[in-house]
């Protein structure tokens, strides 16, 4: 068995005596094309971390597309398990998903950032995240600011969500997806909390997760570039929440501040995973331009290779501005 | 959170890759000195390797810490074994199984080989095992067929189509089904099937003398278990909740499991076999 096949490695980071596995996708158009172990001559590397409880190669294998994928471009790109999740060995708490909604994973991740720039010689990282994945990418950036110089948030939250929901009102949500009836007795439903919403004066509702909004408004108002990537959501128009729901979206950006570099993108055609082929293309094509509009390679033959597969026309800077408007 | 692992026993795992036809297997193997007993795990088909993940990578190092040697890996063309999914079929998994059991083998030519599979890896199993290989077959939740496989695996994503997409779009599970049929592929949780996958799922049967272990004891004169995982078992089987379930207890499921691993290991060792 090899640990490495063609731009594929197997690593271990074991520093501060935790051992997390993960996999390297080596860049093209560098000696890591041909030298398994070789430094990222100074490259930005990109991180992808667990999606809630699911292995580094996350749903459909979308993460395994988006490495290859990224590192075809030129950027040495890595997928990690974190303690307790796919290959790497650790207890994870009963509750993980509060636990993660917490920061649990900020610390490890925030270190193993570290000695991965170190050991692989990249200038920093962009880390990626997807919706439980994105809470522990915005924790762990706070904690190694000088070494996170980016995020992409795949389907964000804010919010701490139920993840165990009352019998009688999953019962009744099924009934509304299935019933004529309940449906429209679910659109009076929303409109109700869309008016409390309104008295409520748009505030964040009881359950936003404070503690990760600020560390949002820490992270996004530095100026850190951060790709915010939506998919289409069940009676949530374009970037829209549902009516009655907090607008999260605006919220955040209004946290974020004038001189934040957040840009947003609604993925058409996919669902909260991302990973059909439609949905798979398009998140790695937005990257893939921002990546080139923040964080150019200079070496040409990669940059060549990006440009050749991404529409470049969109001016970020000024997508920006329009969303901040909103 | 206990993030402080035992380093030695985390160092007794070994990832890597195995070349097969086209591709390169993911593999991991859970190292034992002097193991009793070794088990190849075969584990569920594509989108059920996610849920799955942890309780099956669990229940592997529970079995090395019981001395029995372990491997496991992912399907050629799927999570982190190369290849291109809709490109493969069973005949390329069935020859996965034979490839790895041989260099089970290899490690280790006097240590008794058990196959495991869950769900369609029990088919697999099932498969291999009729075929000759292997001293004991251990057989979670077996589908009949691998129509049935993939027919529940599609029943179950067009059930969470509902969640995510307005009604309008989703659409029921018999017009992908006709899609299938007539020749179309249909990509479900990331995964493109090609009819070809579909049709060929007909053919794919778990052996008839696997109806039930005591038929299946004595059609092999080899020990064969057989067990039905209820959704206590997620997620290991699909249902439960996700964020809250993946760290339960499991030792209802791996102790009895692994003890009777442990009886056909010596019951092979002391038969000679």
């Amino acid at each position: 068995m090899n640990e490495a096949i063609e731009r594929r490695e197997l690593i271990t980071l074991d520093g501060r005596g935790v051992l997390v596995r993960g996999t390297f996708h080596r860049p093209r158009g560098s000696s890591f094309d041909s030298e398994p172990g070789a430094s990222a001559r100074n490259r930005i590397g990109i991180v992808f971390l667990n999606s809630l409880s699911l292995p580094r190669a996350a749903t459909g294998d979308s993460a395994v597309y988006w490495a290859d994928s990224f590192a075809d471009c030129g950027y040495p790109s890595f997928r990690l398990d974190l303690p307790g999740l796919g290959d790497t060995a650790g207890d994870i708490p009963l509750e993980l998903l509060k636990f993660i909604n917490a920061g649990g994973y900020a610390s490890i991740a925030s270190a193993k950032i570290e000695e991965l720039v170190e050991r692989f010689d990249v200038s920093g990282v962009v880390l990626v995240g997807h919706c439980a994945g994105t809470v522990s990418a915005i924790y762990a950036a706070a904690a190694c600011a000088g070494k996170c110089k980016g995020l992409v948030l795949l389907d964000p939250y804010f919010h701490l969500p139920q993840a165990i929901r009352p019998k009688v009102r999953q019962s009744l949500s099924d009934w509304a997806l299935e019933s004529r009836i309940g449906g429209a007795l679910s659109n009076i439903y929303d409109r109700v909390r869309d008016v409390l919403l309104i008295l409520r004066s748009n505030a964040p509702p009881q359950n936003a997760n404070f503690g990760l909004l600020n560390r949002w408004k820490d992270v996004a108002s530095t100026g850190l570039p951060i790709l915010f990537l939506k998919a289409p959501a069940r009676k949530a128009p374009g970037a829209k929440p549902r009516v009655g729901e907090f607008d999260y979206l605006k919220y955040v950006l209004g946290l974020a501040g004038r001189n934040s570099k957040v840009v947003v993108e609604l993925i058409e055609g996919t669902d909260h995973s991302f990973a059909n082929r439609l949905g798979r293309a398009a998140v790695g094509q937005h990257i893939e331009r921002w990546l080139t509009s923040y964080f150019p390679l200079q070496e040409e033959v990669a940059v060549t290779g990006l440009r050749s597969k991404t529409d470049n026309s969109k001016n970020y800077d000024e997508y920006h501005m329009d969303c901040l408007h909103q | 959170m206990q993030t402080q692992i035992h380093t030695d026993d985390v160092l007794m795992e070994h990832a890597g890759y195995c070349k097969v036809s086209g591709a390169y297997l993911y593999t991991v193997l859970h190292e034992v000195p002097d193991p009793l007993a070794q088990v190849l795990l075969i584990g569920p088909f594509a989108s059920e390797r996610h849920n799955s993940y942890l309780p099956w990578v669990r229940w592997a190092r529970y079995l090395a810490g019981k001395g029995i040697e372990v491997l496991r890996y992912d399907y050629r063309g799927i999570g982190e074994s190369t290849g291109v999914f809709e490109e493969m079929g069973f005949d390329e998994w069935r020859e996965d199984v034979e490839v790895l059991t041989g260099w089970l083998k290899s490690r280790s030519p006097e240590v008794p080989l058990v196959l495991h599979g869950l769900e369609l890896g029990a088919l697999l199993a099932g498969n291999a095992f009729h075929s000759g290989i292997g001293s004991g077959l251990l057989l979670w939740s077996p589908p009949a067929n691998a129509q049935q496989a993939l027919r529940s695996a599609l029943l179950r994503w067009v059930g969470l189509e509902h969640l995510y997409k307005p009604s309008e779009e989703v659409r029921p599970a018999a017009e992908y089904i006709r899609q299938l049929e007539q020749g179309a592929s249909v990509e479900v949780e990331g995964y493109q099937w090609s009819s070809s996958l579909w049709r060929s799922s007909f053919g794919v049967n778990l052996p008839a003398s696997m109806i039930d272990e005591n038929t299946a004891a004595s059609a092999y004169d080899r020990a064969v278990r057989i067990v039905k995982l209820e959704k206590q078992a997620a997620p290991l089987v699909r249902g439960g909740f996700v964020g809250y379930d993946e760290a339960k207890d499991f030792n209802w499921l791996f102790a009895p499991n692994a003890d009777w691993i442990a009886a056909v290991a010596r019951r092979t060792q002391g038969d000679g076999k």
